[in-house]
């Protein structure tokens, strides 16, 4: 007994050290896998990362659903940024294109190929087109609501092509739920502003609840909150 | 030998001119380029009043403040002048050109007197706007010299040494400071300079003074060079009959193309362009031009390309016709890319724009952002072309480091198309928007944008407003009429 209690401080000490180092490994986890792995595609909102299992995966097809204002378009500007950094991104644009604020997130408008589409069969085509020339890491289109066949061509051509092809809307459809790999819901929580309301204050961000409702790669349910704010 | 020279007085400038015909004055100065620019041509005009080359073009503002300032264009210049040089083949198949802006027609053999010969040449170029002075003579300095005296100048043969004896040594082709030195040695024309002992003169300006020397007697020993003619590279293929399917327009496509590529082969040539004509029933005649990113002589590629941008097109009558041609050809074989990092393959860009724009019929386009103009039309879209280059690694912006505080992400706003709406106002300040009315919980604003574009002035109040349904937009006030203009998002 005498030589148990003399090692139990060393015993302690030990476990102390090891959940430490299990803390720092937990944190790191998900960067690791990151930085390992050139299949992901980080946001770059690190809580949304980690409850995606590292990032967005290539060669699939990913959803990001919510309502107006619910900071969809905050995200996809971030993806198209990291996107644009190293290749060529694509954008299939209903109209709502507003690249003055993609150029203050970071995407580089130059690489960023806008491609006017409002007919939904048109716009299919058009990232048809643009998955199988293989020449474009990210493709941004709207989620249409367009027959299984299509979305199974579109998977099949962006795994093909390691391209990561993402769809905006409201909500995605059976079809596109079907065939996409990781589905991520947003909406607001908070809205920030420089002053109290009036004439010398200015939209300064929002916080964004992110809740992964499908995720192949990792167990789905997982949330973030994650913060857009101006510069 | 008679020579006729078409020559055009300062003639980057007069193509500068005349592509900005619109917006050019008078006087205009033409630069190398914009920012800590260098006048390297200026109209007559513009020379009186002081503007010389070399000047930096503040000092050349300066000195000529109300002259619009050009910039040079290499290509277009190039191209203007290509076109000079074709129009001239009606005149004579033999011409001579060493620089922009004078080219040396042999009339040997051509039927007429000189005078003749001039009125074919100016009749050659009859649709070219540009100041052309012709001159005739026995050689090419004297023509030239016969053109800068007056437009139209025929020189007999044996007059030269006369001609050209009252004019300035500026007309050879010496340094300035060397010019000067001549001046002051008290030789100002060229019959001055024709009086000097030959030896002598050599001896003391070196070799190259035997040429002036020569020049200014009215002799020229230089040989006459011909330009090279461009390589026609193409192929045609007429039916008698018309075709039905459209499979049919590819499979005369491919033919065409093995067509081309095998002279293409032949010839060591790689192209940059193909002009596809297509000949229907009617008579209508479609010009299609294939753009290339990379010169190739690949078949595969030249015909992928090429259906690329057929696929969209409709026509009123049945094809009875095509006609490939292979343009802007280089010298090579398979092009090497070096150092293009992550960069996607150009040809295959092209050949998926091609694509888009048959299958969608609308233009693929770059964002781009423009200066000062504040309203929607702060930013453009440009025909998206290739493959831009890669950033140095040191301009790339910094993706965020794992671990890092979140990068910069400002809220997006996604545009609408713009309507009327309506909004209540309490104390002067929005309180209800749209209809059903929802109460707004915050805003931020009034932002004035005061513009004036052309005579329509634009005034408008901006406002961010967040509704009590959690929606975010911007909304302006304009002439009393409320609009929206995006939701954030």
């Amino acid at each position: 007994m005498a030589v148990a209690a003399a090692l139990s401080p060393h015993r302690k000490a030990f476990a102390r050290l090891k959940a430490g180092l299990d803390a720092r490994h937990q944190a790191t986890l998900a960067e690791r896998l990151t930085q390992a792995d050139p299949t992901l595609l980080r946001t770059g909102f690190e809580a949304l990362d980690q409850a995606l299992g590292g990032g967005f995966v290539r060669g699939t097809i990913a959803v990001l659903e919510g309502e107006s204002s619910s900071g969809r378009t905050a995200v996809a500007a971030r993806l198209l940024a990291a996107g644009t950094a190293g290749g060529l991104a694509a954008v299939i644009d209903d109209g709502a294109l507003y690249p003055p604020g993609l150029a203050a997130a970071g995407v580089r408008l130059e690489r960023l190929l806008v491609m006017p589409a409002e007919d939904p069969l048109g716009a299919a085509r058009a990232a048809d087109i643009l998955l199988r020339s293989h020449a474009f890491t990210i493709v941004l289109m709207p989620a249409l609501k367009v027959k299984a066949a299509l979305w199974a061509r579109l998977a099949g051509l962006a795994h093909h092509a390691g391209a990561l092809l993402f769809a905006l809307g409201t909500e995605a459809g059976n079809e596109l739920g079907y065939f996409s790999t990781a589905r991520v819901r947003l909406r607001i929580l908070k809205v920030h502003w420089t002053h109290a309301s009036g004439p010398f204050s200015q939209l300064a961000g929002y916080e964004i609840q992110a809740e992964v409702v499908k995720n192949k790669r990792a167990a789905p349910g997982a949330g973030a909150t994650i913060s857009v704010r101006a510069a | 030998m008679m020579v006729v020279c078409v020559h055009v007085p300062s003639y980057r400038v007069e193509v500068a001119v005349r592509e900005w015909a619109g917006v050019c004055n008078a006087s205009a100065i033409l630069a190398d380029k914009l920012e800590r620019g260098h006048a390297i041509d200026a109209t007559p005009s513009a020379r009186r009043q002081g503007v010389r080359i070399g000047m930096t073009l503040v000092q050349a503002q300066a000195a000529a403040p109300d002259a619009t300032i050009l910039v040079h264009d290499t290509d277009r210049c190039t191209q203007v002048w290509e076109d000079v040089l074709d129009a001239l083949d009606q005149a004579s198949p033999l011409i001579d050109t060493d620089t922009q802006g004078t080219a040396y027609l042999n009339m040997h053999g051509n039927a007429g007197m000189p005078q003749d010969w001039i009125a074919q040449v100016r009749a050659a170029l009859g649709e070219i706007e540009l100041p052309f002075r012709l001159g005739a003579a026995s050689n090419k300095f004297t023509a030239r010299a016969a053109a800068i005296i007056a437009d139209g100048t025929v020189c007999e043969p044996g007059e030269e040494g006369r001609l050209v004896a009252p004019l300035g040594i500026g007309l050879l082709e010496i340094e300035p400071d060397l010019i000067a030195r001549l001046e002051m040695l008290g030789i100002t024309t060229l019959g001055e300079l024709a009086a000097l002992p030959h030896g002598p003169f050599v001896r003391r300006f070196g070799s190259r003074a035997a040429r002036w020397h020569h020049h200014a007697q009215g002799l020229d020993p230089t040989p006459f060079l011909p330009r090279a003619h461009q390589l026609q590279i193409q192929a045609c293929l007429y039916g008698e009959g018309s075709v039905q399917s459209e499979e049919q327009v590819y499979f005369a496509l491919r033919i065409l193309v093995g067509r081309v590529h095998e002279d293409l082969a032949r010839l060591g040539k790689r192209a940059a362009l193909l002009h596809l004509q297509i000949e229907c029933e009617n008579g209508d005649l479609r010009d299609v031009p294939i753009r290339i990113a990379q010169p190739t002589a690949d078949p595969g590629m030249l015909f992928d390309l090429g259906r690329a941008n057929v696929e969209g097109l409709r026509f009123d009558s049945p094809i009875t016709g095509l006609r490939l041609q292979a343009a802007q050809l280089e010298s090579g074989g398979i092009p090497a890319t070096l150092f293009s990092g992550s960069d996607p393959d150009p040809q295959t860009v092209e050949l998926a724009l091609a694509r888009l724009e048959s299958a969608l019929g609308n233009t693929p386009a770059r964002a781009r952002l423009t200066a000062g103009n504040r309203l929607e039309s702060k930013f453009a879209y440009d025909r998206f072309v290739g493959v831009p280059a890669s950033p140095p690694a040191q301009a790339r912006p910094a993706l965020p480091a794992p671990g890092a505080t979140a990068a910069l992400a400002p809220p997006q706003l996604r545009l609408v198309k713009v309507h009327e709406i309506d909004v209540v106002m309490v104390h002067d300040l929005p309180a209800f928007v749209g209809s059903p009315p929802q109460a707004v919980l915050q805003f931020a604003g009034p932002w004035r944008t005061d513009e004036t574009w052309f005579e329509r002035r634009i005034a408008r109040d901006e406002y961010d407003v967040l509704l009590e349904d959690g929606t975010l937009h911007r909304i302006f006030l304009q002439r009393r009429n409320w609009y929206v203009r995006g939701t954030y998002d």
